[in-house]
C-alpha cells in the first residue's frame, strides 16, 4: 500500500539524511520506527506525507506518487499527521471547531459534517467537551482532540511522531489506547517513537541507523539479537525482567501476565 | 541556600494556578516535582526564579526576603539556573565556545575565567573541548541539549531549575544525560528541581519528591515512602508507577511475604527480587 523504493534524501548536497531506503508497508499494520536522534526518523515520516520529496528513488501510496502534485492533495487527505507538542496543533477556539476546520477544507457536505463530529469525538471519548476551549484541556485530551480531527477527515494511515512524549502519564496511556483501538478497527498506524515500551506493542519496528534502514521486522527479535545500544536505544522494561528472571516464555509488553502465569510453573 | 515559600498563592485571571504552598527547598538534594498536568509544577518554579512578579504570601532565600522592586513586585533570582524545555530552541550564537561564553561575558568576567569556567564544564556534561569552533546547529540533539544546559551550568547555579530536560532525546542520551547531571549536583553539592512525567526517572535520581495537584502541594515526599506506600494518591493523580515497582508489589503479592529492599530503585529491586523468583517453587511447597 506504502511503498518506499530505493529512497534517497538530503537538505545539503554531500549530506545524506536518508540512502537507499526500502520497504512495503500493508494496509492495517501497525508499524514503530526507531532510532537515535538524527537517524533520519522524522524525514522519513515526511517522506511518507509528501511533504518532502525524494531526491531519488520514489514514495509510493496507493499508485498515488509523492512526485505527483495532483496527487498530493489525496495523499494529505488519506494519511493523517499528530505531532509531538498538542500546544502546536490547535488552531481554533472550541473543540467542535477544531474538528469542523479539515472537514470545510475538504467541502465536506454540511449534512454529513455532523455524523463525522459525532464519530470522531466518540472515537476518542471527547464527545463531552464539543465546546470546550484549549485552555480548559489537560495535554492528553487536546492530542486526543488532534486525533479527532484527523479521524474525521476518514484517513487510512495516522502518523504518530513522538505523539505521547510530552505528556503526563495519564494521557500517554489514554493516547496509546486509542491508538490501539484505531489499529483494531483497520487503520495502518505508523509510531515514531523513543519510548521502548511502547514499541512492543507494535507489529513490526524498522530502526534507522544514520540514515540507513538496518532493521525491518518483529520488535520482540529486534531486541533479542540487536546490540540496542550501539543504536542509542535501551531495552524495554519488559524485556530487561524477563532477562533477570530467565524466563522460559518469549517477553511481551504485558509481563505482569507472564510472571503471574510462571509463577507456579516452578 | 535555603528557598522557603510561605503560604505562597499565584492568582491568574480566570484560576488559582498555585494555592498557599508552604515548602523548603534545602541545598545539595535532587528533588523532583511530579504531577499531572496543570498541577502548578511550571508556576511553581517559575515562582522560585522569579519569573512570576505577584504573588501573595511569602518567598525567602536564606531567610532573607527574595528581591524585590520599588512596586513590592518579586524580581528575576540571578544565581538560580534556569534550563526550560527544549533549551536547544534557545541556542543562538555561532559557535559553541561564544554560546557557552556568552552569560559570563554579560557578567563582565575576563577571558581567563571564562576559559577556565569551560574547561571545568565541558567534562561535566559529557562533551570534549573539539566541539568549541561548531556551530550548535550542526549538532545531534543529545549534543545541543547538552551545550545547553552547559550554557546554564557556566553561571555556576546553587540551584538549577530543569523543566523536563529529557523530552525528544533518543533513550541513551536521556540515561547519560541525567547520569552527568546527577554527577554534577552531587560534585558541586547544588540543587537540582527536576520536572518530570517518567516516573522511571523520578525513582532513579531523586532524594526528594513535590507532588502537586490542581495548585496544591499535595506532599514533599522521599521516594522511597511515595512510590511504596502512597500508591493511591499516584493513581488518584492518574501518575503511574515505576515499572519496577509494580515489579516489586507483584512479587510481593505472589510470593504473600514483604520483601525488603535497600531502595526502589531499579538494580536494586532486581536484586531482591531474583532469589525469591528463584525460590518460589519451594516457597509454595
Amino acid at each position: 500500500m506504502l511503498t518506499f523504493d530505493q529512497v534517497h534524501f538530503y537538505y545539503k548536497k554531500g549530506q545524506p539524511v536518508l540512502e537507499d531506503i526500502s520497504f512495503t508497508i500493508e494496509a492495517g499494520e501497525f508499524v514503530a520506527i526507531v532510532g537515535a536522534n538524527g537517524s533520519g526518523k522524522s524525514t522519513i515520516a515526511k517522506l511518507i506525507d509528501g511533504l518532502l520529496l525524494p531526491r531519488k528513488g520514489s514514495v509510493q501510496f496507493k499508485g498515488l506518487d509523492t512526485t505527483n502534485p495532483a496527487d498530493l492533495a489525496d495523499i494529505h487527505q488519506q494519511i493523517g499527521f499528530i505531532f509531538q507538542n498538542p500546544e502546536d496543533q490547535f488552531i481554533t477556539t472550541t473543540v467542535m471547531d477544531e474538528v469542523l476546520f479539515g472537514l470545510e477544507n475538504i467541502r465536506v457536505p454540511r449534512e454529513e459534517m455532523r455524523s463525522r463530529l459525532e464519530d470522531a469525538l466518540q472515537a476518542v471519548h471527547m464527545e463531552d467537551y464539543l465546546d470546550a476551549m484549549p485552555h480548559q484541556l489537560s495535554g492528553g485530551q487536546k492530542q486526543r482532540v488532534a486525533i479527532a480531527a484527523i479521524l474525521a477527515m476518514r484517513p487510512q494511515v495516522i502518523i504518530f511522531d513522538e505523539a505521547t512524549s510530552m505528556l503526563d502519564p495519564q494521557g500517554r496511556q489514554q493516547v496509546l489506547a486509542i491508538m490501539q483501538e484505531l489499529h483494531r478497527q483497520g487503520l495502518t498506524i505508523i509510531q515514531i517513537t523513543h519510548h521502548m515500551e511502547e514499541v512492543l506493542s507494535a507489529e513490526r519496528l524498522l530502526l534507522l541507523h544514520q540514515g540507513r534502514l538496518e532493521y525491518d521486522g518483529a520488535p520482540l527479535a529486534f531486541f533479542e539479537t540487536m546490540p540496542v545500544a550501539d543504536y542509542q536505544l535501551q531495552l524495554p522494561f519488559a524485556v530487561r525482567v524477563h532477562a533477570l528472571l530467565h524466563s522460559e516464555v518469549p517477553p511481551t509488553a504485558d509481563w505482569k501476565g507472564i510472571i503471574r502465569s510462571q509463577w507456579s510453573t516452578n | 541556600m535555603v528557598y522557603k515559600l510561605d503560604n505562597l498563592s499565584v492568582n491568574y485571571a480566570d484560576h488559582v494556578a498555585l494555592h498557599n504552598i508552604n515548602c523548603t527547598i534545602t541545598a545539595g538534594k535532587w528533588i523532583s516535582i511530579i504531577g499531572p498536568t496543570g498541577a502548578g509544577k511550571s508556576t511553581f518554579v517559575k515562582v522560585l526564579k522569579g519569573l512570576i512578579p505577584t504573588v501573595k504570601g511569602d518567598y525567602w532565600i536564606d531567610q532573607q526576603p527574595a528581591p524585590r522592586d520599588a512596586k513590592g513586585q518579586l524580581k528575576v533570582v540571578p544565581e538560580l539556573g534556569f534550563v526550560f524545555q527544549y533549551p536547544e530552541h534557545q541556542l543562538f550564537e555561532t559557535t559553541v565556545q561564544k554560546e557557552l561564553s556568552f552569560a559570563l561575558n554579560l557578567q563582565g568576567a575576563s577571558r581567563q575565567q571564562i576559559t577556565e569556567a569551560i574547561e571545568r564544564i565541558l567534562p561535566q556534561v559529557g562533551l570534549s573541548e573539539s566541539i568549541l569552533p561548531l556551530n550548535p546547529f550542526q549538532l545531534s540533539g543529545g549534543e545541543k541539549r547538552r551545550v545547553a544546559i552547559a550554557a546554564v551550568l557556566m553561571t555556576n547555579p546553587k540551584l538549577l531549575i530543569l523543566d523536563e530536560p529529557t523530552a525528544g532525546l533518543d533513550p541513551a542520551s536521556q540515561v547519560s544525560l541525567l547520569k552527568l547531571l546527577k554527577t554534577w549536583q552531587q560534585q558541586n553539592q547544588s540543587t537540582i528541581l527536576f520536572v518530570s512525567h517518567q516516573m522511571e526517572d523520578v525513582v532513579e535520581y531523586s532524594d526528594e519528591v513535590l507532588v502537586f495537584h490542581k495548585g496544591q502541594l499535595e506532599g514533599h515526599f522521599d521516594p522511597r515512602t511515595l512510590f511504596m506506600e502512597k500508591e493511591e494518591l499516584l493513581v488518584e493523580l492518574g501518575l503511574s508507577m515505576p515499572e519496577p515497582v509494580q515489579l516489586l508489589k507483584l512479587v510481593e503479592e505472589l510470593s504473600g511475604q514483604k520483601i525488603e529492599v535497600a531502595s526502589c530503585k531499579e538494580q536494586d529491586i532486581f536484586d531482591a527480587v531474583q532469589p525469591i523468583w528463584h525460590s518460589r517453587g519451594r516457597l509454595h511447597g
